[in-house]
């Protein structure tokens, strides 16, 4: 007879890293379907570019590490699609390739690979492609037509022209704007799906969509030209940085009083860059931003443990 | 606190079946939370059934009976499932027939200070799985006010405690009543897990017949979640009292007992019966049938497999000595049962998870899975990098070592080893 000798528990949960990266990269699928339905080959190619740049980057490193392949946990596969979905349909393929190889590369294995970076990879290789090609970066086409041309986004004509977009265009997502970001719905959709299967956490995506809802809805009052609540919360890149980019396990925090506060501030920043920063849109920066303070976030809002918190509460009742 | 699959069929429904004609027990002096017990036998010494074995040694320790009649064969090292090796006494049987024990008539009008010294004097422990010596628990230093009797066994397979609540409910309340006659709480309360409605079906009746004289009583029926039966867990889930760091149940007025230990109880004051045996659930897909076994204390499982009692349908690839979440891996079947064994599981390559461990994807799952309110990843990564001085901050002393955060880990990293390891040099350091 021969015994497996281990360390309890015995018995595990049935699922494992790629079965979470799997569910993450369904509840992508609607986004992606609409992304080809409003941006046609385009999309595909991008996606697609972004998939295999990042895959081949990971299998690349890894082999120079003589690390065992990571492939199989999905990682790199979701890293690609995401950071597709943050890029303009009509950007250069070498763009998309080099978003993949920056996000793969410098945003990942630099900081230690899978679960020790610090910055979402996805957005870190936008942030490298916005700093190096910023008019590739800032140049849109109109849904179904796939002409390139430099079409203002919604949220860069309410904050220059002062025009608003339709909310409902802007749930529907037929704007212009980034593949993955401009049809709200299929991303609740795919957002609710995460959070039902408890892949994702609801507090953050949560205390996002509050605080953009309490804030707008102030400076709404304010002044209309501002732009509603739905307008905020269905424009530019916030529903899929709410549910796809804001709950990455890695580059978030632990503790649930720690989720909150990184959600609450996240959406703070989105909209202190849209209000009064020269950028039309903030959804990327503040949660790069956020990514730095997670560790300090973990440390200020550490949790007490069960006994801990009875032991002040014993100290209490002596007084 | 997570959920777990039950995996309590078939042997929920089986009735308790005695073993006794054992040939060979091995006996540890180390069976108990506390000092080893003091020999008091030597080699070729002839026993009587229930002859003191060895005596409790210092303020925490248990003694020890001889559970037949027979005759001390060695004294020797023999593999212990927590200690690796310790010290047991080796004792063939000889006697025919077993001890007849008789009601003791006197037991009624025993002081609180004699029945403590009968508890003493039987060697009990608690049988939940911690093992900690019942008479020590039964004198605490502050004034219980709620008594818990704890009949959860929330961990999967294990029914031993299901099938005693059930066949010997009346015994179990006499053993209440007699806790009550020592701690004198206000209040006592049954807590049984939804999942055992036969169990729940006989205490309500009893409780509702008021035959016996217990303080104001209640059945608390918890959903079944896991660890629902931890001490702390369950003091909370019936009282909002949280036990405080480094602390003990009677800090905040509580006292736990589970319900196998109130029956060793309700025996030992009883029928003068020490703790010479107890019910073991023996399960898991590789037995042919599951079996809650009535077995003498010191029983080899490999005399259980030549006896036949139990025999293997297909080879397991994992035995287990206790629950599958808190319970140890064994090397082979020479292993005897003792006072704090609740089950051994014989585990199939389906029902055990042996997939390797990954990198940690801060998923945090095991702070939501964690009853302690603690953050079990970051003490992987501390010991993982030998940062054992910060452990304490993460208040590792508060961990129960449950392992929900194990169990719902997707990267399969034995969180509960790391910890274990934390614990050893958090200490030293």
């Amino acid at each position: 007879m021969r015994l497996a000798v281990s360390v309890s528990p015995h018995i595990k949960a049935g699922y494992d890293t790629p079965w979470v990266m799997r569910q993450v990269i369904y509840a992508l699928m609607p986004a992606f379907l609409a992304s080809l339905y409003f941006f046609r080959q385009d999309a595909l190619f991008v996606i697609l570019n972004c998939v295999v740049t990042s895959v081949a980057t990971e299998e690349i490193i890894s082999r120079i590490r003589k690390k065992p392949s990571p492939i199989k946990d999905g990682s790199a596969v979701l890293t690609g699609i995401l950071l597709a979905f943050v890029l303009p349909p009509s950007i250069k393929w070498y763009g998309a390739s080099l978003g993949a190889i920056f996000a793969i590369l410098v945003g990942k294995h630099l900081f230690g690979g899978l679960g020790n970076n610090i910055f979402n990879p996805a957005l870190a290789g936008r942030a490298f492609l916005m700093a190096a090609f910023p008019k590739m970066m800032t140049t849109w086409s109109e849904p179904f037509s796939l002409q390139a041309i430099t079409e203002a986004t919604p949220l860069a004509l309410r904050k220059f022209d002062h025009i608003l977009t339709p909310v409902s265009h802007l749930f529907l997502g037929t704007t212009s704007g980034c593949i993955g970001e401009t049809s709200s719905l299929v991303l609740i959709l795919g957002g609710v799906y995460l959070i039902v299967r408890k892949v994702a956490d609801w507090r953050i995506p949560l205390s996002m969509i509050a605080t953009v809802s309490f804030i707008s809805s102030v400076f709404y009052l304010v002044n209309p030209i501002n732009g509603s609540v739905l307008f905020h919360l269905f424009g530019g890149g916030f529903m899929l940085g709410a549910f796809f980019m804001a709950t990455d396990p890695v580059t978030t925090p632990v503790s649930k009083t720690g989720r909150f506060v990184f959600g609450i501030s996240c959406a703070t920043l989105v909209m202190i860059i849209r209000y009064f920063s020269g950028l039309p849109e903030g959804v990327m920066y503040s949660i790069l931003f956020m990514n730095a303070f997670t560790p300090l976030i973990d440390k200020i809002f550490k949790q007490k443990s069960f006994g801990a918190i009875g032991a002040i509460r014993r100290k209490k009742h002596e007084r | 606190m997570i959920h777990v699959e039950e995996r309590k069929l078939p042997q929920h429904e089986i009735p308790i079946e005695r073993f006794f004609s054992v040939k060979r027990l091995y006996l540890f002096l180390s069976q108990h939370t506390g000092k080893p017990s003091k020999l008091l036998v030597n080699k070729g010494d002839y026993l009587e059934e229930s002859s003191l074995i060895a005596e409790g040694d210092g303020l925490i320790s248990s003694s020890l009976s001889s559970p037949v009649e027979g005759k001390v064969k060695d004294i020797v090292f023999f593999n212990h499932p927590v200690l690796k090796k310790d010290t047991a006494v080796v004792v063939d049987a000889e006697g025919c027939s077993p001890k007849a024990y008789s009601f003791d008539k006197e037991a009624d009008f025993l002081k609180r200070e004699d029945l403590l010294n009968k508890i003493k004097h039987a060697g009990i422990v608690g049988m939940g799985g911690a093992a900690f010596p019942t008479h020590v628990k039964l004198s605490p230093p502050k004034r219980i006010d709620t008594l818990i009797v704890n009949g959860c066994e929330c961990e999967p397979y294990l029914s031993c405690d299901y099938r005693l609540m059930v066949e010997k409910c009346e015994e179990v309340f006499k053993g209440v009543e007699l806790i009550c006659r020592i701690v004198s709480p206000q209040r006592v309360i049954f807590a049984i897990e939804e999942n055992k409605p036969e169990a729940i079906k006989k205490f309500n009746s009893v409780i509702s017949t008021k035959k016996y004289s217990l303080p104001q009583q209640k059945l608390a029926i918890l959903p079944s979640y896991y660890p629902q039966g931890g001490e702390k867990q369950l003091i909370y889930a019936l009282t909002k009292r949280r036990v405080p760091l480094g602390g003990l149940p009677f800090d905040v007025g509580c006292l736990v007992h589970n319900v196998g230990t109130i029956f060793a109880i309700y025996e030992a004051v009883y029928y003068n019966k020490p703790l010479i045996e107890r019910v073991i659930t023996f399960a898991g897909g590789a037995l042919r049938e599951p079996k809650n076994l009535l077995l003498k204390l010191g029983t080899t499982i490999a005399e259980l497999f030549e006896e036949g009692i139990l025999s293997f349908k297909e080879e397991p690839v994992k035995i287990v000595y206790g629950g599958p979440m808190m319970g140890i891996a064994l090397k082979g079947l020479n292993y005897p049962v003792m006072k704090g064994t609740s089950g051994v599981l014989f585990l199939t390559r389906k029902e055990v998870d042996l997939r390797e461990e990954s990198v940690c994807i801060r998923c945090a799952r095991c702070v939501d899975a964690c009853p302690m309110g603690l953050l079990p990843l970051e003490f992987v990564k501390k010991v993982k990098n030998e940062e054992y001085s910060s452990l304490e901050d993460f208040y590792i002393k508060d961990c129960i070592e449950c392992g929900a955060c194990s169990f719902t880990c997707p990267a399969k990293i034995p969180i509960v080893h790391y910890i274990k390891v934390g614990k050893k040099y958090a200490v030293s350091s």
